[in-house]
């Protein structure tokens, strides 16, 4: 079980279960980066992202003491963390549906930098499908892993990543073609 | 595009991070750590327990971190509210019912039935799940098949519909149940036999049963009209406007009354007889009111009398906080019962209507909660509770409270 940088985890894990703050510490420092940005690329809302992340560490906090420390951390955090930014997101649109009025929340800044398209287009996609290619390509999970953490049949996760991906394509295409007019 | 074309892409793109924010959840976080409680592994190994100085330092950090968390501002906004109604101190597992009876409980693996004394029970491979009225039985959907099973997890009986099968409710007599199969409402025997349709388009709401023990339903039709008829005959005792984008329907307070739910309303429509001919009279609903910018996400209708519980969130810049609300029967405005961050769940009556059990997702605990005197309780690791061997587990929906006796 280890993190990009090589990191065992399973020792940091075990020694947190034992009472380690230091080890907690740790593991927030590996996965806290990782666990905002797969947040923000669902929900696209920065404060909204932040109290996400928080709310899984504090979930896996809570459920430290049970969890199966032979069982890689980082795919765990990420359902938690996942699963609740799809139920932000799909509560933020049945707000706006409801009662029709704007969020609350600050809107994004129009995009400017490179990949801006592309966030524009994610940003656009359903919060299922946008789940679904995070998980996929910026977490690297199988369709299989996926299907599992959203409790999804695979179909479904296949199809809605077929969909989320020609989306994105169009975008990447039109972006690509704008870059080559300047 | 290729697939390492999209994850170099989304790696790279541009996510803003709002300042301080990683050192704003680490505070928190290591104050959480610090406050929980050392497992017991029937040992000194490993147990290390917190003195009570160290105890009472880990809460005071938590609600300082708290404040200056991301919920930031939101929090200080409501921070009355949470010292005035503090969530209790959660047991590590539930060791019984307040109040007696039995709970069923939507788990991702299938229904579980808990006992009084907290025992559970997974009844199978099921999506979704309902209380016979005596709790001798559970209708069972999962796709087109409704089955009802004992609540030991043995199969009863089975049919199979010709759309997928949600919302079943059983009727308080016990003799029918009702389900939704693609658009149509439709009616079985408690037995299995002579399933029928009882109309061709419904919305997306499960039937409410008249709690009186006769043949009354009430169901939202395909049009956005709230209709009663006799599930016996299909004629028609009452209609009314629906409640816009309605997500929940109840019939309770010993059938005086129907509670309409939206993500944002919530209202109560007073039922009557009439005297002299068939069919019920629809009195004006009243609308209770809720505080403003907030979202519904929980309501529940007294079994007895016209008490509603209420569950809202409010959404604020930085952060949400949800409030616990009960409408005495009659009242203007409602009274609060709890105040804590992040967001609630849903809610139910306890089978005595004396208390209310919410769903607090973000905290893993389920809060049982008085409605009159007597102390709160909170109960943490409920998703690990139901989600036995899983690597993560997920927060569970509780379907109904049942049964005293």
């Amino acid at each position: 079980m280890q993190v990009e940088d090589g990191v065992d985890e399973r020792p940091l894990v075990r020694e947190a279960q034992e009472g380690s703050g230091a080890a907690m510490a740790r593991l927030y420092s590996l996965h806290w980066r990782g666990a905002y940005r797969a947040a923000y690329l669902v929900v696209h809302d920065a404060a909204a992202a932040e109290d996400i992340a928080q709310d899984g560490f504090l979930a896996a906090v809570g459920a430290l003491d049970r969890f199966d420390r032979r069982r890689p951390f980082r795919p765990w955090l990420h359902r938690i963390v996942v699963n609740r930014a799809l139920d932000w997101a799909r509560r933020e649109a049945l707000r706006r549906r409801v009662d029709g009025a704007e969020s609350v929340f600050e809107p994004l800044p129009p995009p400017e930098e490179i990949g801006g398209e592309l966030m524009t287009a994610l940003k656009e996609l359903p919060a299922e499908q946008r789940a679904v290619v995070v998980l996929r390509h910026l977490l690297e999970y199988t369709p299989g892993e996926i299907a599992r953490m959203l409790e999804l049949p695979r179909g479904t996760v296949n199809s809605r990543l077929r969909r989320g991906l020609d989306r994105l394509r169009e975008a990447a295409e039109a972006e690509v073609s704008v870059e080559e007019r300047r | 595009m290729r697939d390492e074309a999209l994850r170099q892409a989304l790696r790279g793109a541009p996510v803003p991070v709002p300042p301080g924010a990683e050192q704003r959840g680490r505070r928190v976080v290591e104050a959480a750590y610090a406050e929980r409680e050392a497992p017991d592994r029937g040992g000194t190994e490993g147990r290390r327990p917190l003195p009570r100085l160290a105890l009472s330092l880990g809460i005071a950090t938590l609600l300082a971190a708290l404040l200056l968390s991301p919920a930031g501002a939101a929090v200080r906004d409501w921070v009355g509210d949470v010292v005035e109604s503090p969530a209790p101190k959660p047991e590590p597992e539930l060791a019984r019912i307040p109040g007696g009876g039995r709970l069923l409980v939507q788990s991702a693996a299938g229904p579980w039935v808990v006992r009084p004394d907290g025992s559970r029970r997974l009844l199978g491979d099921y999506e979704e799940a309902t209380w016979s009225p005596r709790g001798l039985f559970v209708a069972a959907a999962e796709g087109r098949t409704l089955s009802a099973v004992e609540p030991d997890g043995t199969p009863h009986w089975s049919l199979t519909a010709a759309a997928r099968v949600r919302s079943p409710r059983w009727a308080p007599a016990g003799e029918r149940i009702a389900y939704r199969s693609g658009e149509e409402l439709r009616i079985v025997a408690g037995d299995g036999t002579g399933d029928r349709l009882l109309a061709a388009s419904t919305a997306p709401v499960a039937p409410a049963w008249s709690p009186g023990g006769d043949a009354g339903l009430a169901y939202v039709s395909g049009d956005g009209r709230l209709r009663i008829v006799n599930s016996e005959t299909g004629e028609a005792l009452g209609t009314a406007s629906a409640l816009p984008n309605l997500s929940r329907l109840e019939w309770g307070a010993n059938g005086t009354a129907i509670l309409e739910a939206s993500p944002r309303a919530l209202r109560l429509r007073p039922l009557a007889r009439w005297k002299v001919a068939p069919g019920l009279v629809l009195g004006k609903p009243r609308r209770l009111p809720l505080p403003g910018g907030i979202s519904l996400t929980g309501a529940a209708l007294a079994p007895e009398r016209q008490a509603v519980a209420a569950v809202v969130t409010h959404w604020r810049e930085h952060g949400t906080n949800s409030e616990v609300l009960v409408f005495p029967p009659g009242a203007e405005k409602p009274r609060s019962l709890l105040t804590v961050p992040g967001s609630l769940g849903e809610v139910a009556w306890s089978p005595d209507g004396r208390r209310l059990l919410v769903a607090w997702p973000g905290a893993n605990q389920w809060l049982f909660l008085p409605v009159g005197r007597g102390r709160p309780r909170a109960v943490a690791n409920i998703s690990t509770a139901f989600s036995p061997g899983e690597r993560a587990a997920s927060f569970p929906r509780i379907e109904g409270w049942c049964c005293v006796r």
